[in-house]
């Protein structure tokens, strides 16, 4: 079964196309990072898995159902979520515990399990000590921190991450990293993550994709160097 | 005190606690959502159904209600247009409505004058039961609507995209959202005046939300704000001869001046107790 399915998808915004024959999958217990230079259209990719937009040609699917075919749920973390507004008035542990309004708790009160996930979740990215201060009043860094102790509070089967680590230093960077990889392989957790720092994240990815220019288009358009080769590799 | 025994003063303090309670919730979302000027909007298009009403001889309130909910409905779909500044589409749709509004107006010569300066203004001591009525109506729909969906616009609110994915109807919420504003500025807006329906409506929660860092807080805060500022104004523009809806504002940008300097205090004070130790 595959978490994500992409088929031969182009994306075009108006008429330009940016993306080309885009297909490759991710697996339950698989790690994949996304790579690509700036304007690579990476994040205009996980949009178009999420639905936010919808292929120009070709499919993105998202399995409906995880591997014991409950709901899927996703954790979704936008490229620009630290930037929300410095205004919104909620604190650290609000912001934190509204990540598990999607386990079923929409209508309902959050329960002790549902407590221990949001506790787990911000002493794992070391925010525990700052959960009553105002969500606007942190550090970039911060901010960023518990937008991963939102998602980790989620525990959801399938990870998005639109470059989870902008402005964290190395060593919580590295932990993150580690704490995803035990969600893949021990929980079974599908993780698709767009990154830059390549280098230091290889140790712990199980596949590389690499967005990269075409160079027979008149765009900035871009595609995958081995089109068939990751999809054929698991199927 | 004899001013509460005027059943039109009665019904006049009824109906500002149930504004009270109704627009700091409203407001806090229209705020971080950034489409306080919404509400302004939404009052001067709602005067255009007014205009339009009186035009056509269709009893005016009813007209109003119609035609903001389909500007409601609109202003969703222009928002989306323009997804980084949803403040266009209500920019477009504000000078819409007031020309629009003009327009009908001049067409209409003749008698009406009166009645849209009412509108323009407010009466909120003329309010009839009916309006009381309608506004305890409403009061129940949204006290009721947001203790059921306070989680889901918690979440639509902090990040629209973070909604999508984790599957809440995005759009379905963004416009039942924007018809309940725009139903309540329409009922509200003869009462207090168009001119400044929007300024009771995000006063209280732009104050509310400086004084608290919790969600949940920043609501209370504000219908506590609502209310003591609606009745301070009501009871000021009584005693004073004063037009209500003006008296409630100025009380209200009062409250946000002293709080402003009180936190500012409060904030030094502390620093210096910090530094002492
Ligand atoms: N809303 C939009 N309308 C038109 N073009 C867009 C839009 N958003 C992005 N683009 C264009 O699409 C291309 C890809 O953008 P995208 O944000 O997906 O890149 P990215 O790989 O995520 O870059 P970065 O590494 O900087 O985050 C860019 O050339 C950009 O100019
Ligand atoms: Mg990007």
């Amino acid at each position: 079964m595959h978490y994500i399915e992409v088929k031969d998808l182009s994306f075009y915004y108006d008429e330009e196309p940016v993306l080309e024959n885009i297909c490759f999958t991710v697996d339950p217990g698989e790690f994949v990072m996304l790579t690509g230079e700036n304007g690579a259209a990476k994040s205009t990719l996980l949009r178009n898995i999420l639905g936010l937009l919808t292929p120009s040609k070709g499919t993105a699917t998202i399995s409906p159902v995880n591997e014991r075919n409950e709901k899927l749920a996703i954790g979704y973390i936008p490229q620009q979520v630290a930037s929300f507004n410095a205004g919104f008035p909620s604190t650290v542990l609000e912001l934190v515990r509204s990540g598990r309004y999607q386990r079923n708790k929409w209508f309902k009160k959050l329960d002790a399990e549902d407590k221990e996930h949001v506790e787990r979740a911000l002493k794992s990215v070391g925010m525990w000590e700052m959960r009553n201060k105002k969500i606007g009043e942190l550090s970039g860094g911060q901010k960023q921190r518990i937008s991963l102790a939102r998602i980790f509070a989620t525990d959801p089967d399938l990870f998005v991450l639109d470059e989870p680590t902008t402005g964290m230093d190395l060593d919580s960077r590295r932990e993150f990293y580690e704490l995803l990889k035990h969600n893949s392989k021990v929980h079974g957790k599908g993780i698709l993550m767009v990154t830059h720092d390549h280098e230091d994240i290889k140790q712990y990815a199980d596949r590389h994709i690499q967005l990269v220019r075409k160079e027979d288009s008149p765009w900035r358009c871009f595609s995958m160097d081995s089109c068939k080769e990751p999809s054929k590799l698991h199927s | 005190m004899e001013m509460f025994f005027y059943g039109f003063m009665q019904r006049a303090f009824q109906a500002s606690f149930l504004i009270a309670v109704i627009a700091p919730i409203l407001g806090l979302f229209l705020i971080l959502r950034r489409q306080s000027l919404m509400a302004d909007t939404l009052s001067h298009i709602s005067l255009a159904g007014i205009a339009l009403g009186l035009l056509l001889n269709v009893n005016p309130t009813l007209m109003t209600l119609v035609v903001v909910v389909i500007a409601a409905v609109s202003i969703d779909y222009i928002r989306m247009l323009y997804k980084s500044y949803s403040e266009i589409s209500i920019a477009i749709l504000m000078s819409a409505g007031m020309a629009i509004a003009l327009v009908l107006m001049s067409l209409n010569e003749g008698g009406t004058n009166t009645s849209i300066q009412q509108y323009l203004f407010g009466s909120i001591v003329t309010i009839n039961l009916a309006q009381v009525q309608l506004l305890f109506f409403l009061f129940l729909l949204v006290v009721g609507l947001f203790l059921v969906f306070r989680k889901p616009m918690y979440v639509l609110t902090f990040d629209e995209d973070t909604a999508y994915t984790a599957g809440l109807p995005v759009k379905l919420m963004s416009i039942v959202f924007n018809v309940i504003t725009g139903v309540t500025i329409a009922v509200i807006m003869p009462i207090v005046g168009a001119l400044l329906v929007s300024a009771i409506i995000i006063l209280p929660a732009a104050i509310a939300m400086r004084l608290s860092k919790s969600f949940n807080l920043v609501i209370l805060i504000g219908i506590i704000v609502g209310s003591v500022g609606m009745f301070t104004g009501l009871t000021a523009s009584y005693q004073f001869g004063t037009p209500p809806g003006a008296t409630i504002t100025l009380v209200f940008i009062v409250i946000f001046i002293i709080t402003t300097i009180v936190k500012k205090l409060v904030n030094q004070s502390k620093y210096k107790k910090n530094q002492r130790t």
